[in-house]
């Protein structure tokens, strides 16, 4: 359980933004600063939540894991083998470890695709499974391991047969055919029915169990991350601004941008039906291509003081043993 | 989903289902149907079909349908149609026109006889000929086969007891040969003359020019004034006499028979080389389909290929590859066609290689816009996330979903391939050795046949390739209107 198995140190993903005339004759470059210096690091066996709104650079940084974009700076380290940049045969192995969830199980599998031919195609490509018949009997075996029972009812059908719980429940079996150890979840059970989401987790979760994975659980609702994850990271603006156990964060939140988030879940508790909360934030999440002086999240916070945007951004600080927090304030603010 | 619904089979095992493929087949058949379903509401698209049946079936029974089945090969070879009346019309003409023209007809079994003397055999034939209309056959023509020393005449015997000798000369053929000999000509113009000159008025025969003269309707005139300028048909029965003298023991003429040149002949007439017109449309179908599919498939796989690859790839790619698909766009085809042709002198396979290089860039941009959505779609970064290589995403992932685009572009791209072979074949630049519709057009340009009013030989050629590209035509479009919803108000 101590084994770090994915470290990040201080990743960045910069998109170029087009620039305009002026700025071109000046040599100006403007970047949308998407993940603007992340680090994290998650030990085998481990559910590591990442939480933020829309836009903070969750899914960016996700798919930075998946080498689906090419990180602009800092280091990515799998199994202590630093996998930032890898030869094509490094990226085909690092590919088989790590495996990635889609957010929305209706676009995540070609249309076109029979549920056979999907959970193939991780077989076809990575050449593994003697012939047709050993490759059909491990798509069965996955199936079964997501509780898709009978699998063989489901291999001829084409994903739009399925419900929505179904696919993403094919979506999972598909990252577990490559026997993977680490998968990255993005937003699995945002685009699925309430009523399902909580067997869709635990099936996830009894896999994580079964085969002793690694997920990286990406999210902006911090309900099912407390239920679903060991630590969790909250991002603001492509920067974590506060990590430590889903018990700390849940229950003693340092950083103002963590309590609204966890005041803006919504409860249905009986009397408090008519109530909408008050979120103890303002505005609106400002552009990555404009990140605010100081401290990045001083013009949102209600708590902010001129030292806030005065000097500079603070960093990671540890407040209690692995909870850690980036806010000047937050001794003064409990 | 409600799980009684689902039956269990507990007699599961891994080996049947990888075995159960053909429900794909099945699947192909469910959403063929599907799609059938909605052709059948257009109706130019049934009509395409019926069309393209129509062609397939004339390429299948070829063979039947066409009195020289030789036709495809020998389309040049003059001895093949040597037979045939010049410049004829269509046969069916004489049920319309006020004036019925002589039919083509083979005058055969003579009555014979033969006077053995020492030295050498009289064999004397008489073939007898019923002329009922009102053009006269435009000549005769003596076949047979013979060897050695051959002396012959052959006169032609009329209703009104005249008598004309059309032909005497003397033939030497050392091995048995095959006789082929056309009584006109010169002798025949001055028998004609001479035979005229003694009815018509004098008036007559100075204003006539005796070059000029179609002898054949002067011998099947009546004898009276005017013979010369304004023949009037005599009909009854023509005997032609054959009257040969073999020199020697082994000379002998053998199976002896007359063609009488029509006026009108075939289906589709003949052009001025005696070709059979219906012959070389028919064989010219399966030409212009092979030509036109094979254009259309070779480079509709190119331009969707070219397409999906550039929007799969962006960036710097998709803008060289544009650009140079630009190139390509921007090139006039037919002049450059015109003047590659000219230069190669190409076969039919260079053509259409040449036509494959220019035709592609026809689905590039719908495709690369097509392709460029797709790009986006979660499913591709997923298979992407599985390490997928990049072919392997855009021939699985992104080709399949643009394949009935695909089959409406290439059935548009028919009509261009043929019209494009037609040009090039018309203005004399196609391949010499099979017969395409262009190229009889051309022989018709070159013929004078509009001049000379031989509609036969202009309009059948033209009219298919109009019909073969509406075929096509009616098919795209109405695949395109299925396809392409948004379209559906054009």
């Amino acid at each position: 359980m101590s084994e770090v198995i994915l470290e990040v140190k201080d990743l960045k993903k910069w998109f170029p933004v087009r620039r305009r005339i002026s700025q071109l004759f000046k040599g100006e470059k403007s970047w949308v600063r998407a993940v603007d210096g992340v680090s994290f690091s998650i030990k085998k066996g481990e559910i590591f939540g990442l939480i933020g709104e829309s836009g903070c650079g969750k899914t960016t940084t996700g798919k930075l894991l998946m080498k689906l974009l090419e990180s602009t700076a800092g280091q990515i380290i799998f199994q202590g083998e630093d996998v930032t940049n890898l030869t094509p045969e490094g990226i085909s192995r690092y590919k088989r470890e790590i495996q990635m969830i889609f957010q929305d199980p209706y676009a995540s599998m070609n249309p076109r695709f029979k549920i056979r031919d999907v959970l193939l195609e991780p077989l076809i490509i990575h050449k593994l499974g003697a012939g047709l018949e050993e490759r059909i009997s491990m798509a069965t075996e996955v199936l079964e391991e997501v509780k898709m029972t009978p699998p063989i009812e489901f291999l001829d059908r084409y994903p739009h047969m399925l419900s929505g719980g179904q696919r993403q429940r094919v979506a999972t079996a598909r990252t577990l055919i490559l026997s993977p150890t680490f998968i990255v979840a993005d937003e699995p059970v945002s685009m699925i029915d309430l009523s399902t989401r909580a067997e869709v987790l635990q099936m996830m979760k009894e896999v994580q169990q079964d085969l002793n994975l690694t997920y990286l659980y990406i999210t902006h609702d911090l309900s099912t991350a407390r239920y679903f994850t060991d630590r969790i990271a909250v991002m603001y603006l492509g920067k974590i601004v506060e990590m430590g156990s889903a018990d700390q964060i849940v229950d003693n939140t340092l950083h103002p941008y963590s309590r609204a988030l966890i005041a803006a879940v919504c409860e249905p508790v009986t009397g408090k039906v008519n109530l909408i909360k008050e979120v103890p934030i303002k505005g609106e999440i400002p552009s990555a291509a404009n990140i605010p002086a100081g401290c990045r999240f001083h013009p949102r916070c209600i708590f902010a003081k001129p030292e806030c945007w005065e000097l500079e951004e603070p960093g990671l600080e540890e407040a209690e043993p692995g909870h850690l927090v980036a806010c000047r304030r937050y001794q003064e603010i409990v | 989903m409600n799980k009684e619904q689902i039956p269990v089979k507990r007699d599961y095992k891994p080996g049947k289902i990888a075995t159960a493929q053909p429900s794909r087949w099945r699947d192909l058949g469910v959403s063929l149907r599907g799609f059938w379903k909605e052709f059948s509401q257009i109706k130019y698209g049934v009509a395409g079909l019926i069309l393209l049946a129509i062609f397939f079936l004339m390429i299948v029974f070829e063979p039947w349908l066409i009195p020289f089945p030789e036709a495809s090969e020998r389309w040049r070879d003059i001895s093949y149609w040597d037979s045939n009346p010049r410049n004829a019309a269509p046969g069916w003409i004489n049920w319309f026109a006020r004036q019925k023209g002589a039919t083509h007809q083979y005058l055969r079994d003579p009555i014979l006889e033969v006077e053995e003397q020492a030295r050498f055999k009289v064999i004397k034939g008489t073939f007898s000929y019923d002329y009922r209309f009102d053009l006269p056959p435009t000549g005769l023509s003596l076949r047979g086969l013979g060897k050695g020393d051959l002396r012959l005449t052959v006169r032609l015997e009329r209703p009104d007891g005249q008598e004309i000798e059309l032909y005497k000369d003397s033939l030497r053929r050392r091995n048995e040969d095959e006789l082929k000999l056309p009584l006109g000509g010169l002798q025949a113009a001055s028998t004609a003359f001479e035979f005229g000159q003694s009815y018509d008025s004098a008036e007559n025969v100075k204003r006539v020019n005796r070059h000029m003269i179609r002898p054949y309707n002067i011998f099947f005139a009546r004898a009276q004034e005017g013979i010369l300028l304004k023949p009037e048909p005599l009909p009854g029965e023509y005997k032609i006499h054959l009257d040969v003298v073999a020199i020697g023991q082994d000379a002998y003429i053998k199976d002896p028979y007359l063609i009488v040149s029509g006026r009108v002949f075939g289906l589709l007439g003949t052009d001025n080389s005696r070709r059979d017109i219906w012959s070389g449309v028919v064989a010219g179908i399966k030409w212009a389909m092979f030509i036109g599919l094979l254009t259309a498939f070779i480079s509709v796989v190119i331009g969707v290929t070219y397409g999906v690859t550039s929007a799969y790839f962006g960036g710097w790619i998709d803008s060289m590859m544009m650009r140079i698909f630009e190139v390509f766009v921007s090139i006039p085809i037919l002049p450059v066609l015109i003047v590659l042709s000219a230069v190669f002198k190409p076969t039919i396979w260079l053509l259409i290689f040449m036509m494959t290089v220019f035709f592609w860039t026809g689905p590039v941009r719908t495709v690369r816009s097509i392709g460029m959505q797709i790009r986006e779609e979660t499913y591709i970064e997923a298979a992407y996330a599985l390490n997928a290589s990049h072919a392997r995403i855009i021939f699985k992932h992104m080709v399949p979903q643009l394949i009935p685009y695909a089959f409406a572009t290439m059935a548009l791209a028919v009509p261009r391939a043929i019209i494009f072979e037609a040009s090039i074949s018309l203005l004399g630049f196609g391949d010499a050795s099979i017969v395409t519709w262009g190229q009889i057009l051309h022989d018709a340009m070159n013929g004078g046949a509009i001049l000379q009013g031989l509609w036969w030989w202009v309009i059948p050629p033209g009219l298919t390739i109009a019909l073969m590209s509406m075929t096509f035509a009616f098919i795209g479009f109405s695949m395109d209107k299925i396809l392409n919803p948004k379209l559906k108000t054009r």
